[in-house]
């Protein structure tokens, strides 16, 4: 959990001049089956995190040394029609929250947008990748 | 017949010390190299090629065998920088890059088929360590190293009795 609550506080720390927009920590986000975020708009969720391990290098010995790919999955709902003038800040800002996990190998981020009625969800991705 | 499987992790260890009974697989104080990922015993003849008017191919004679030991392993530091307070084994206190920069003569042992059984069969030998060349990037995340033995002498098959 240590990653998604380190993201989630970077996130925080990085939308804090954004006073639109807020963080939730909430686990599930989910209502009668309907995800909060499409709710609660320009409040950015973060799921719970997904780790697979991977044999990096094994050794005759049977030595193993893993790599850890951790995945963390937030979303931020917005009014489709009327963006937030500061929208494309608001999401660099999210993006940028991936450094926060040190002694790395790589952090990446990404987002996707999806539009559906009124409403744009982007899902942003953190792929983390520890030894 | 049978081959011979090494993934239980007891075979294909390379023993190294600076006598010969310190490299016998198994043996106290020996230094056991750990994290090989490949193990390579090179027992090659030297030849030299001839050939002759009344032949249509060359002909061959042996001259000397040129022996060695090639690995790669992941670089552990105590193994590659030496172990200080080690008085029993001269290569385990200096550790594998010393040993290879002050050019000592080394003896080791590649337990082929494991150790502590009869019947065990291991390949051993005296030389210097040579080829080091640790090697480290993001990708990889730990440094590795190749790593070569080149072998002064002969190489013996020993069979545990």
């Amino acid at each position: 959990m240590a990653i998604r609550d380190d993201l989630i506080t970077q996130i925080t720390t990085n939308l804090s001049s954004y006073t639109n927009f807020k963080v939730s920590s909430e686990l599930p986000f989910d209502s009668g089956g309907n995800s909060l975020y499409l709710k609660n708009k320009r409040t950015v969720y973060v799921d719970d995190l997904s780790e697979e391990q991977i044999q990096l290098y094994r050794t005759i010995d049977q030595g193993t040394v893993y790599q850890t790919e951790t995945i963390v999955e937030a979303f931020l709902t917005v009014d489709a029609k009327n963006q937030p003038t500061d929208i494309e800040d608001v999401i660099q800002a999210i993006l940028n929250a991936k450094s926060v996990v040190t002694d790395t190998q790589s952090n990446e981020a990404i987002v996707a947008s999806d539009i559906e009625d009124d409403y744009v969800t982007y899902t942003f991705e953190y792929t983390i990748l520890k030894t | 017949m049978a081959v011979i499987n090494v993934t239980n992790g007891t075979q294909a260890i390379l023993t190294l010390g600076n006598t010969s009974s310190l490299a016998e697989p198994g043996a106290a104080g020996g230094l056991v190299v750990p994290f090989v990922q490949d193990i390579t015993v090179n027992a090659t003849p030297g030849t030299v090629r001839y050939s002759t008017l009344d032949s249509t191919s060359s002909s061959a004679f042996t001259t000397v065998n040129e022996n060695g030991i090639s690995l790669n392993l992941l670089v552990d530091e105590t193994v590659f920088f030496g172990e200080a307070g080690n008085t029993t084994n001269s290569v385990a206190a200096q550790g594998l890059f010393d040993t290879s920069v002050n050019k000592d003569e080394i003896f080791f042992s590649v337990a082929v088929t494991g150790t502590g059984t009869t019947g065990d069969i291991n390949i051993s030998g005296k030389g210097f360590i040579g080829g080091l060349a640790p090697t480290a990037s993001i990708d990889g995340a730990v440094f590795l190293s190749p790593c070569e033995i080149i072998v002064n002498g002969e190489l013996t098959k020993n069979v545990e009795s």
